[in-house]
């Protein structure tokens, strides 16, 4: 069993990478550990817990932006944001009942290295698109920053933008500025009861190309759901403008109020309809909206009992299988056809990601191009090594 | 900005205001986008702001151009539509009126370039040579599929291939002349509102004679009094556009003269002019003898009197219109739109008179005529007129209309649809007969 | 201009094969798009090739369903509005220069518009490139599905300037048009007011399409240019943009306007029809030319400061152009605290030019010092490079550097934009190990 190493400050931490440069250790790094069932499993010589190295630095509700530590628990910023009726656009999920783990738990750099968003992804983008700058340490030892604190910022490279979705792989930040978005005034929901998976995206998807601004889309087996925020009297508006738009789709239809839609929408972030049969594999699969129905019939043809629902207007496909050895990598990859996307394994026994690629695999180019940027910053390779295979 | 004129080189006045106009230009490279040639060939030495780039280079070196710098200079069509997108009011017309003089008086062109040239030069502002050469150039058009097709080029500036455009260019049928073209006073119909000279033109007159027609009985039936001036005729641009500016003034001079003569005697409200082409170089006329001060005052006096037709059919207004339910795609000619500003106006007399009038999707690109440019550069020319028609056809009208008789021409050679001009199709709708195009 | 060699390739491969020629000989190439860049960054330099996108102009594919449009790099950011808007769609990233700028170069800057308050900037609105490496590689990256699989190198490749690839295809989100939009005109008395007004429209939880700020100088000279009808009298004018429905465009309006009363507005207008917003607009749009009209040239900057610290960076810029002797004028985005100060000066003058330099660099200087940055939407180019090392140090230079060596080991593309201080990447690519064995025993662990 590694050792654990719990620095306290970004200081510390540089001192403690510099070591396990020295001593030619590898670090598993870790915020609370929420995900440590994500990923390829690794073998590590030693655990980097972030969680000593906590607190919010500043927050500027006025500018929408706020800074905090790498430890910080989401928990403990959604607290503070709520204060001031703001919100973390990107709806960052809680995988830990999904993953097996216990829910509540996670750090919000944590949630932003493995990019992850939740529902409201369609309208107000990934992690990605609300870390606006962070300091971190390289696989060097050495301290560096990138980004800022405003809104607009194109001096030198984007990294951080590099940095969400690595995983840890690249560097071990300390600290980061996020934006914030002011939560809507009412939140309400169409409900579309009874359509078929094609009908159902056909249906978001005429939706989204709409002006009437869903900022959230989802088919679950017998249910669709349009999310409608803002201020009352537009929300009203748009959801009649929505009913009409949809008349023709024959379904029937049902509303969700303020409170009914942050349960529902949670459980939705949460992957909470796939949580409860913990004895299959779930795979989360990236494609074109209109391709998902698709994509999940070729995998259906196959694996009968395949349980799907879509998020994303369709293209953010949430997929629970029997387990078996392989994860039916093969299969759900191959289902993915040329129109583009890639298939990610979230859940499944750590022999089973041991065995298969967790991540898709990339064309050589690209892989050797992504190789060759990971050792940009980490040539030793100590953090977090294997983790994105 | 920036700019590296000497003073002596700041003495003589051209310069001096070119400089001005470099001033200017914030290379900001708005321009390219709607550029003609730059969006055909994707150099940006063929767009605006690269040929502001390259005139600076030579004026401000006082030197011979290079004959890649002449070549994309050449390419550039005067259709001004740079200048319409210019946010800073960067008078391009005149830099790069500056910029062929410049060319004109240092660089060698080739031997056939030049011999084409100078034949152009001769023929477009004489409307009796044109005609013949028109004549003796129907009985070489046989041959003219014997010259080849494409060239090494992508204007297409080769010799041989000119020389097939050329041919190209030639009717099938050579109008006799008209007895309008003569001088003479054609009175107004009713109680005459006015009294305005008719700018005779020169291909026009010899091309489509019909215009002329039918702008004498449109004005006199609007009650205006039209005079054919003894002694106006070519404004002077077809020449002004391969840099003899010297032959453009004298060709300027002959007009101002004549006008001057009627304005001084029975006196003028407007002259009007039907092609709007040469209604460009006319309102320029101030510019053009800028350095002349025996001549400056007058050609601002006769400039300002210059009007599109359209603006003086607007002024009095149309009256008893009998409608044609037709659909008019209307063609903006670039000296109409970009050159005097006026895109709006022919559209609204056409539907006050009845027509059903559609814009042209990318409607600010040229349609390749752009005078000689046809000729000198027929593979540009014939890729221009081939995207503008397939535009045009993109909203079936039943007839096309534009204010610029070598539009017309241009376009009508690519298309099966009829097409008029602006005048003809007033005329129509106001009591006169109809189009022979639509016949 | 006419030094440099130039390559207009037409087809993939050719650009492909030109990045392989120049990688094997080691020669230096500069990709250009339509060259409106404000930084210099595509500015050719002398022994490099410079290679142009302009052919590269068709929209090969448009996606209603899946609201995507798939371009060509040469493509103008109009141009794909232009394709799509008579179904009711557009893309959503405006700068001012839209008419003319290429969507590739949109990518290499990550350029945004007076939209993209609301709207996000290039970067978040981008679905997927292709893009060729020095090595002749072309790679695909995003595609019409979200995020990538693997790092985010299409995060990375969206503003770097033209340093690590050439972009050969772009896949942008189309969004449909809102279905009412109405701008406010708020002049203020004092600068002041007008940026506490910009503080607390956001504060009260409204996010505008767009939200614009113009000082007195700026107002005078767009309104000599275009009559837009903005109040002479104003310190500070604010142009906000609401948009959607219509009964929440109404509702959002009412509660701007109500914020600006109560911060002492002495102008307040709201838009009736869609000619009356284009107008508010016109002046805001024309102003760079406008300003163009009262001075030989203008340098314009564009740091962002954080929206907190508008009026104090606004009041030492004022004394900053005294003790330079130039003029500056202000027109900015002020919903995103994006300055774009215009430095009035005549180039013709070698010693205005210089003083405009130096102004310039105070500027920015200023605009870290208050912990903003450099540059907001215009990049580092030329024209910033040598002031990186007033925002980073050599080390986040370094580890910028090397994320270069990745793509771009021998450093030939776009040379000598964005850093100071070329270091080679074999020399970056060293790892010092301090060989001080200490096992840490002040940091806990278990
Ligand atoms: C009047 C004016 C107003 C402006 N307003 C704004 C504004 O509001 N917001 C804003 O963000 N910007 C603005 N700009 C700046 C500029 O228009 C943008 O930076 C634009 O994105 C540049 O696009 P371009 O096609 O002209 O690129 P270029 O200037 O040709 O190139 C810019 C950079 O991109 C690289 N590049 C270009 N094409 C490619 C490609 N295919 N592959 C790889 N690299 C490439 C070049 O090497 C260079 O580094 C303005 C500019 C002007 C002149
Ligand atoms: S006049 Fe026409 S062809 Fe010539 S540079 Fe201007 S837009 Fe281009
Ligand atoms: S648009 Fe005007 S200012 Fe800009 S480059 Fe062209 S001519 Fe110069």
């Amino acid at each position: 069993m590694a050792g654990t190493i719990r620095p306290r400050d970004a200081n510390e931490l540089r001192r403690a990478v510099e070591w396990a440069l020295n001593e030619g250790t590898t670090l598993d790094v870790r915020g609370q550990g929420s995900k440590i069932a994500l990923g390829k499993p690794m073998d590590c010589g030693q655990v980097l817990d972030l969680s000593g190295i906590s607190g919010i630095v500043d927050y500027a509700p006025e500018e929408l932006v706020v800074t905090l530590r790498a430890g910080t628990p989401i928990s403990e910023v959604e607290a503070l944001l709520a204060q001031r009726n703001q919100m973390l656009a990107f709806e960052p999920p809680d995988l830990g009942p999904l993953l097996g783990l216990q829910a509540g738990q996670g750090t919000l750099v944590g949630a932003m290295m493995g990019n992850l968003a939740g529902p409201r992804r369609l309208s107000a983008g990934a992690a990605r698109d609300h870390l606006l700058g962070f300091s971190g340490i390289n696989g060097r030892g050495e301290a560096f920053k990138s980004g800022g604190r405003v809104m607009k910022n194109v001096t030198g490279y984007d990294l951080s933008k590099l940095l969400a979705g690595s995983w840890g792989t690249l560097a071990v930040l300390d600290q980061v500025s996020v934006k914030v978005l002011p939560v809507p005034d009412q939140t309400r929901t169409l409900l579309l009861l009874g359509l078929d998976d094609a009908t159902a995206v056909r249906a978001m998807c005429a939706a989204l190309g709409s002006p009437h601004e869903v900022s959230g889309a989802v088919h679950l087996p017998g249910r669709t759901a349009l999310r409608i925020e803002g201020v009352a009297p537009s929300v009203e508006a748009r959801l009649t403008a929505l009913r009409e738009l949809l008349a023709d789709a024959g379904a029937g239809m049902e509303e969700l109020g303020t409170l009914g839609s942050r349960t529902f929408w949670r459980e939705v972030r949460d992957v909470a309809a796939l949580k409860a049969a913990s004895d299959t594999v779930v795979w989360k699969i990236s494609c074109p909206p209109t391709e998902g129905p698709a994509i999940v019939a070729r995998i259906r043809s196959q694996r009968p009992s395949v349980e799907a629902f879509y998020d994303w207007s369709g293209g953010l496909v949430w997929l629970a299988l029997p387990q078996c050895v392989d994860a039916d990598h093969e299969l759900v990859r191959g289902a993915i056809g040329a129109k583009g996307g890639h298939a990610t394994l979230i859940r499944a026994p750590e022999a089973v990601r041991a065995a298969v690629p967790v991540f898709q695999p990339q064309p050589a180019a690209l892989a050797a191009l992504a190789s060759r940027v990971k050792e940009s910053f980490d040539p030793k390779r100590l953090f977090n090594p294997g983790r994105m295979g | 900005m920036q700019t590296n004129f000497t003073l002596a080189q700041l003495a003589d006045p051209e310069t001096a205001r070119s400089n001005d106009i470099l001033r200017k230009c914030v290379h900001c490279g708005f321009c390219t986008a709607t550029c003609p040639t730059f969006v055909l060939l994707g150099d940006e030495r063929d767009s605006p702001r690269g040929r502001i780039y390259l005139i600076k280079a030579m004026i401000e070196g006082d030197r011979a151009p290079s004959a890649s710098e002449v070549r994309h200079v050449d390419r550039c069509l005067s259709c001004l539509s740079c200048m319409t997108t210019c946010p800073s009011g960067v008078n391009y017309m005149h830099l790069v009126d500056h910029g062929r003089h410049h060319i004109e008086e240092t660089f060698s062109r080739t031997l056939p370039d030049r011999f084409l040239r100078g034949v152009l030069a001769y023929l477009m502002p004489r409307p009796a040579a044109f005609r013949w050469a028109m004549v003796l150039g129907r009985l070489a058009k046989p041959f003219a599929p014997l010259l080849p097709a494409t060239s090494s080029d992508p204007g297409g500036a080769t010799f041989l291939r000119r020389m097939r455009a050329m041919l190209e260019a030639v009717p099938d049928r050579v109008p006799t002349p008209s007895p309008v073209d003569r001088p003479q006073v054609f009175p107004a119909i009713g109680l005459q509102r006015k009294r305005v000279a008719l700018m005779p033109g020169c291909g026009q007159q010899v091309l489509a004679p019909e215009v002329n027609e039918a702008t004498v009985r449109l004005l006199t039936r609007l009650d205006i009094e039209v005079v054919n001036v003894a002694g106006s005729g070519c404004c002077g641009s077809s020449v002004l556009h391969v840099g003899r500016n010297d032959q453009a003034i004298e060709l300027a001079k002959r007009n101002i003269e004549a006008w001057l003569r009627e304005i001084d005697g029975a006196g003028l409200d407007a002259i009007v002019i039907n092609a709007s082409g040469c209604g460009t170089t006319v309102k320029d006329y101030g510019h053009m003898l800028a350095d002349d001060p025996a001549w400056h005052e007058k050609a601002k006096q006769v400039a300002a009197l210059a009007k599109d037709v359209t603006e003086i059919v607007a002024e009095v207004g149309l009256s008893n219109v009998t409608p044609q339910p037709l659909t008019v795609a209307y063609h903006s000619a670039c000296s109409m739109q970009h050159g005097q500003k006026l895109d709006v106006l022919p559209k609204k007399l056409l539907r006050e008179a009845g027509f059903v009038v559609k814009d042209v999707p990318e409607g600010h690109l040229c349609c390749g005529w752009a005078g000689t440019y046809q000729v000198l550069q027929p593979e540009l020319s014939r890729r221009l007129r081939d995207r503008k028609v397939s535009n045009i056809e993109s909203v079936r009208p039943d007839v096309i209309a534009a204010g610029n008789f070598g539009c017309i021409g241009n376009i009508a050679s690519g298309t099966g649809i009829p097409m008029a001009h602006t005048v003809e199709l007033l005329d129509w709708a106001t009591g006169g007969p109809q189009p022979a195009a639509l016949m | 201009m006419s030094k440099a060699c130039r390559c207009l390739p037409e087809t993939v491969p050719q650009v492909s094969a030109i990045l392989r020629y120049c990688q094997d000989n080691k020669v230096k190439v500069v990709p250009r798009g339509a060259g409106t860049s404000l930084s210099g960054g595509s500015m050719p330099v002398g022994d490099a090739i410079l290679l142009g996108l302009g052919k590269f102009n068709r929209v090969l594919e448009i996606d209603y369903a899946n609201r995507s449009a798939r371009v060509q790099p040469g493509v103008t950011n109009l141009g794909i509005t232009k394709a799509v808007e008579h179904e009711g769609f557009y893309y959503a990233p405006d700068p001012s220069s839209q008419i003319a700028c290429s969507i590739g170069g949109n990518v290499a800057e990550n350029s945004g518009g007076v939209h993209c308050l609301k709207y996000g900037l290039t970067t978040n609105n981008l679905l997927g490139i292709e893009m060729v490496l020095m090595t002749g590689e072309v790679v695909r990256l995003g595609g019409k599905h979200l995020d990538s699989e693997g790092y985010d190198l299409l995060g990375v490749m969206t503003g770097s300037e033209g340093l690590l690839g050439v972009v050969t295809e772009v896949t942008v989100r189309l969004l449909r048009k809102p279905t009412t939009a109405r701008a406010v005109l708020l002049g203020f008395p004092t600068e002041a007011a007008a940026a506490d007004c910009v503080a607390a429209v956001i504060a009260a939880g409204i996010i505008p399409a767009g939200m614009e700020m113009m000082d007195k100088e700026a107002v005078k000279c767009a309104e000599a240019y275009v009559g837009a009808g903005y109040p002479l009298d104003a310190e500070g004018l604010l142009i906000v943009e609401l948009d959607g429905p219509p009964v929440e465009v109404d509702h959002l309006v009412e509660r701007v306007a109500e914020i600006a009363r109560g911060r002492g507005a002495t102008t307040v207008r709201v838009s009736n029809d869609e000619q009356e917003r284009v107008l508010f607009w016109a002046g805001r749009k024309a102003a760079f030319p406008a300003v163009g009209q009262i001075t030989p040239d203008y340098m314009c900057l564009d740091g962002s400061v954080p929206r907190g610290r508008l009026v104090e960076v606004l009041a030492e810029m004022r004394e900053m152009s005294k003790q330079h002797r130039l003029r500056v004028v202000n027109v900015f985005h002020a919903g995103d605290g994006n300055l774009h100060p215009l430095i009035l000066f005549d180039a013709n003058d070698p010693d205005e030019l210089h003083r405009a330099e130096e102004f310039g660099a105070d500027i920015l200087r200023l605009c870290v010092r208050v912990g903003g940055v450099l540059t907001g939407e215009h990049g580092v180019g030329i024209e910033k490079r040598d002031l990186m090392g007033v925002q980073f140090t050599e080390i986040d230079l370094d580890q910028q550097m090397r994320l270069k060596c990745a793509f771009d080991p021998d450093h030939l593309l776009n040379p000598g934009k964005v850093f100071p201080q070329l270091r080679r990447c074999a020399e970056l690519g060293r790892v010092v190990i301090h060989h001080n064995k200490m096992p840490f025993p002040d940091i806990p662990r278990f």
